[in-house]
C-alpha cells in the first residue's frame, strides 16, 4: 500500500482521480455557483468577514491568485519549531513531496488511487457531507488533490503522525486529508500549518492581502476506536487560514482534541463533530491568544445525532491590546439522541479595554431526556488573586502575567504530548511577554 | 518592630478601625481576639496593603520604616507575611512555580542571587512534609481544590518557605480539626525567634494552648479595649466579652 512514495497535487489532475472525486465533486461544483463571499449579514462570519479581505471578483480567481513571492529562502524549507519523536508528513504549497513515512498498519495514499469504497468515504465524510462550511466547500471546488489516511483496524501506533500544512504565499492552496481510524483502533494526530505570506511589514500596511490556506481535514473514526488530535497554527501575522476540521464518530468511537489557535490576519477554524452512533464520545479543548491587532474565530459544532453519547468541550481565550477571538460554541441534540451527555464551558480573558471577544453558545435540544449545560464567562484579572501574590512578594507586572498564562495553562497541560504542551506553554509565555 | 498610632481605617466608606494602637517588639508573640466584626481582618488586611482599605488617619512603622508607604510586594519583600483567613484559589499557577518566583523576589530583594532549582527542591519538599501536606501538593495549583485544612496548611508553608520577619495569621486556625490545628501550631513555634514577631488573630482560644502567646489583645469596634497576659485568653474563654462591656454582634 505504501509504495507510493509522492503524491502529485499537480494541476493535470488524472482521470482516476476525477472519478474518485465525481460523486463529491459535482454537487459541491453545483452549490460554488452559488458560492458567494460571507458578508457581515452572514451569521457564521459575522465578526471575521472583514477580516477575509476578499470581493466578489476574487471568487473566479482565487485559483489562479497570484500574491508576492516570499523573498525569505528559509521559508521554502520546512523547519520544525519543536523537536517531536514522531512521522512526519509534510504537504507543501500542495503538494507533498517528501517520501511517505512507512507506519505498519497505516496507509498513505493520493486520492487518486483510492478503490471505490474509499472514494465513498471522502465523499461522505462529517465534512464532506455538511451544508455549512464554506470555505469547506471552497477547498472542495478548487481541489486537485487529496491525502488519504487509514489506520487498519485493531492497530494503536504510538508515535505521534504529524501533518503538516506548509505554505508559501504565493498562491492560494487548497489541501485536503481525509483520515481513516478502523475499529478498535487508536493514534495521535498533530496537525500543524506552518504559512509563510512572504508580506513585508509595508504591504501590510498598504493592506495588500496575502494569498489564503484553506485546509479541510476530514476524520473518520470507527467503531471503538480513539484519536487523540492535536491542531496548531504557526502562521505569520499577514497569514489568513480558513480551516475545517470534521469528525464523525461511529459506536463507542472517542476523539480528543487539542486546538491551539494563534492571531494573525485572520484564523479561522471550524471544528465539526458528528456523534453518528451510540456511546461516541468527544473531549473538545481550545487555546485561543491574540494581541495587537490580531483575529481569531473558532467555530465549534456537535452534532449528537444517536443516543447515549457524551460530549465535553472546554475553551479558553484570551485577547491583548486591539486584538478579536470570536468563539461560537454549537450543541445541537437531535430528536433521536437520548441520553446525551453535554457540557460546554467557554471562559474569556480580556487584558485590554480595547480588545473584543465575541462569545456566543448555542444549545439546540429537540431530545427531551437529556443532561447538557454551558457556561461563558469575559472577564478581565481577578484583583484578589492579583492580590494574594503580592503579598507574596511578587511585583504586579509579574502576578499579572503569572495570572495570565494560568488561566489557559490547565488545558495547555492537558495536552497529552509533552512536547507539544512544553512548546505551546513556551509560545503563550513568549506571546504574553512572560519570563519564568 | 511594629509601631501602630491611632489607626483608622474604613472600606467602602465604612469606617472599620478608629484608632487603634499597638506595639510589637522582636521576638514577641501576640495574639488579637474580639467579636466578629470589630476590625481584626481589617488590622491584618491594612499591614498586607489590599488596596480595597483605606487608611485615613493614624501611622504604622515598621522596622522604622513608613509601612503605608510601602506597595503590597514591597512589604512581603521587607519580610512581612499574612496567611489568609480566606486563601485564594489560583488553578494553572503550580504552588511551585509560585513559590520560586516568590522566593526570588525576595531574593533579589535582599541583594541575593536566583535561587537554584536543586535548593529550591529541597527547601519545597522540607516544608511541605513539615506542614503534612503530601508533595504532590507542590505541583498542584495555588490552593486548587484543597480542602479548608489544606489551604491553611499550605498557609503555613508558604510562610515557613518565605522566614518573614513578622507573620501575620488572620484565624488560621479557624474550621481546623485538632491535627491540623497541631501542624499550625507547629509552624508558629518553628518561626518563634528573638528577632522575628507574631501577630495571631483568633477567635479561639484553643490555639493558645499551643502558641503561648506573651501578650493578649480584645479588639472591640475598631480600637484595642484591653490588653493581658495569655490569662486574659482564658478569662475571654471562660467569660466571652459581655463583662468587657462588649455585645457580641451575630455574624
Amino acid at each position: 500500500m505504501s509504495s507510493l512514495n509522492t503524491i502529485d497535487f499537480g494541476v493535470d489532475a488524472s482521470p482516476k482521480l476525477q472519478a474518485a472525486l465525481k460523486n463529491f465533486s459535482a454537487e459541491k461544483q453545483a452549490k460554488l455557483l452559488e458560492w458567494h463571499i460571507p458578508t457581515r449579514k452572514t451569521e457564521a462570519w459575522k465578526y471575521s468577514s472583514k477580516r477575509l479581505g476578499m470581493s466578489s471578483s476574487d471568487v473566479g480567481n482565487l485559483e489562479a491568485n497570484k500574491t508576492t513571492a516570499s523573498n525569505d529562502p528559509t521559508a521554502k524549507v520546512y523547519t520544525e519549531a519543536y523537536s517531536l519523536d514522531c512521522n512526519t508528513l509534510i504537504i507543501s504549497n500542495g503538494k507533498l513531496e517528501q517520501k511517505l513515512p512507512l507506519i505498519e498498519g497505516l496507509s498513505i495514499q493520493s486520492f487518486a488511487d483510492l478503490n471505490d469504497n474509499q472514494s465513498k468515504d471522502v465523499a461522505s465524510g462529517a465534512i464532506a457531507s455538511s451544508d455549512n462550511l464554506m470555505f469547506a466547500d471552497l477547498n472542495a471546488a478548487f481541489l486537485q488533490n487529496g491525502v488519504f489516511i487509514e489506520l487498519a483496524d485493531n492497530q494503536h501506533i504510538d508515535k505521534p503522525l504529524k501533518i503538516v500544512f506548509h505554505h508559501i504565499g504565493e498562491s492560494n492552496s487548497f489541501p485536503r486529508v481525509f483520515i481513516k481510524l478502523g475499529k478498535n483502533s487508536s493514534m495521535t494526530i498533530v496537525e500543524e500549518s506552518s504559512t509563510h505570506s512572504g508580506l513585508s511589514a509595508t504591504d501590510i500596511i498598504s493592506k495588500q492581502n496575502a494569498a489564503i490556506l484553506n485546509s479541510v481535514t476530514d476524520i473518520h473514526v470507527s467503531a471503538n476506536a480513539k484519536l487523540t488530535f492535536l491542531k496548531m497554527n504557526l502562521d505569520d501575522d499577514a497569514c489568513r487560514h480558513i480551516a475545517s476540521t470534521g469528525v464523525a464518530l461511529m459506536r463507542d468511537a472517542r476523539i480528543h482534541t487539542y486546538c491551539l489557535s494563534l492571531g494573525n490576519q485572520l484564523n479561522r477554524h471550524d471544528l465539526l463533530v458528528k456523534m453518528m452512533e451510540a456511546g461516541a464520545e468527544c473531549d473538545l479543548n481550545g487555546i485561543c491568544v491574540t494581541t495587537d491587532k490580531q483575529h481569531v474565530d473558532c467555530h465549534t459544532c456537535i452534532e449528537h445525532i444517536a443516543p447515549n453519547c457524551t460530549s465535553n468541550e472546554s475553551y479558553r481565550c484570551i485577547a491583548d491590546k486591539k486584538s478579536q477571538i470570536v468563539f461560537n460554541g454549537r450543541i445541537h441534540i437531535h430528536k433521536d439522541a437520548q441520553k446525551t451527555l453535554g457540557s460546554m464551558s467557554n471562559k474569556n480573558l480580556l487584558l485590554s479595554s480595547e480588545a473584543e471577544i465575541d462569545s456566543k453558545p448555542e444549545l439546540e435540544i429537540y431530545a427531551d431526556d437529556v443532561k447538557c449545560g454551558h457556561g461563558t464567562t469575559i472577564g478581565q484579572l481577578d484583583e484578589a488573586e492579583l492580590y494574594y501574590l503580592k503579598t507574596r512578594g511578587i511585583n504586579h507586572e509579574q502576578a499579572k502575567l503569572m495570572l495570565t498564562l494560568g488561566f489557559v495553562l490547565e488545558i495547555v497541560r492537558a495536552a497529552p504530548v509533552i512536547e507539544i504542551a512544553e512548546y505551546w506553554e513556551q509560545t503563550l509565555a513568549s506571546i504574553l511577554s512572560y519570563k519564568i | 518592630m511594629l509601631e501602630i498610632k491611632n489607626l483608622h481605617a474604613s472600606v467602602d466608606g465604612q469606617e472599620i478601625l478608629t484608632g487603634l494602637n499597638l506595639t510589637i517588639k522582636p521576638g514577641e508573640v501576640h495574639a488579637i481576639m474580639g467579636p466578629n466584626g470589630s476590625g481584626k481582618s481589617t488590622l491584618s488586611q491594612v499591614l498586607a496593603g489590599n488596596d480595597a482599605y483605606e487608611v485615613t488617619a493614624g501611622s504604622i512603622t515598621y522596622q522604622g520604616k513608613d509601612l503605608l508607604e510601602m506597595a503590597t510586594e514591597e512589604r512581603a519583600r521587607e519580610g512581612v507575611f499574612l496567611a489568609f483567613q480566606y486563601p485564594v484559589e489560583i488553578p494553572g499557577v503550580s504552588n511551585l512555580q509560585f513559590m520560586k518566583t516568590a522566593i526570588n523576589n525576595i531574593r533579589l530583594h535582599r541583594g541575593l542571587d536566583e535561587i537554584n532549582t536543586g535548593d529550591f527542591m529541597k527547601l519545597a519538599k522540607a516544608k511541605i512534609q513539615e506542614v503534612n501536606l503530601d508533595s504532590a501538593f507542590l505541583k498542584r495549583g495555588v490552593n486548587e481544590g484543597f480542602s479548608g485544612g489544606e489551604k491553611k496548611r499550605n498557609e503555613i508553608m508558604q510562610m515557613l518557605m518565605l522566614e518573614p520577619t513578622l507573620a501575620i495569621l488572620d484565624e488560621t486556625d479557624s474550621g481546623l480539626d485538632i491535627d491540623a490545628l497541631k501542624v499550625v501550631a507547629d509552624g508558629v513555634n518553628a518561626l518563634r525567634s528573638p528577632d522575628k514577631s507574631v501577630v495571631m488573630i483568633t477567635h479561639y482560644q484553643r490555639l493558645l494552648d499551643y502558641i503561648v502567646p506573651d501578650f493578649v489583645h480584645v479588639l472591640a469596634k475598631g480600637q484595642i479595649i484591653k490588653s493581658g497576659g495569655k490569662e486574659l485568653a482564658l478569662e475571654l474563654e471562660d467569660k466571652g466579652y459581655a463583662w468587657l462591656g462588649i455585645e457580641e454582634a451575630t455574624a
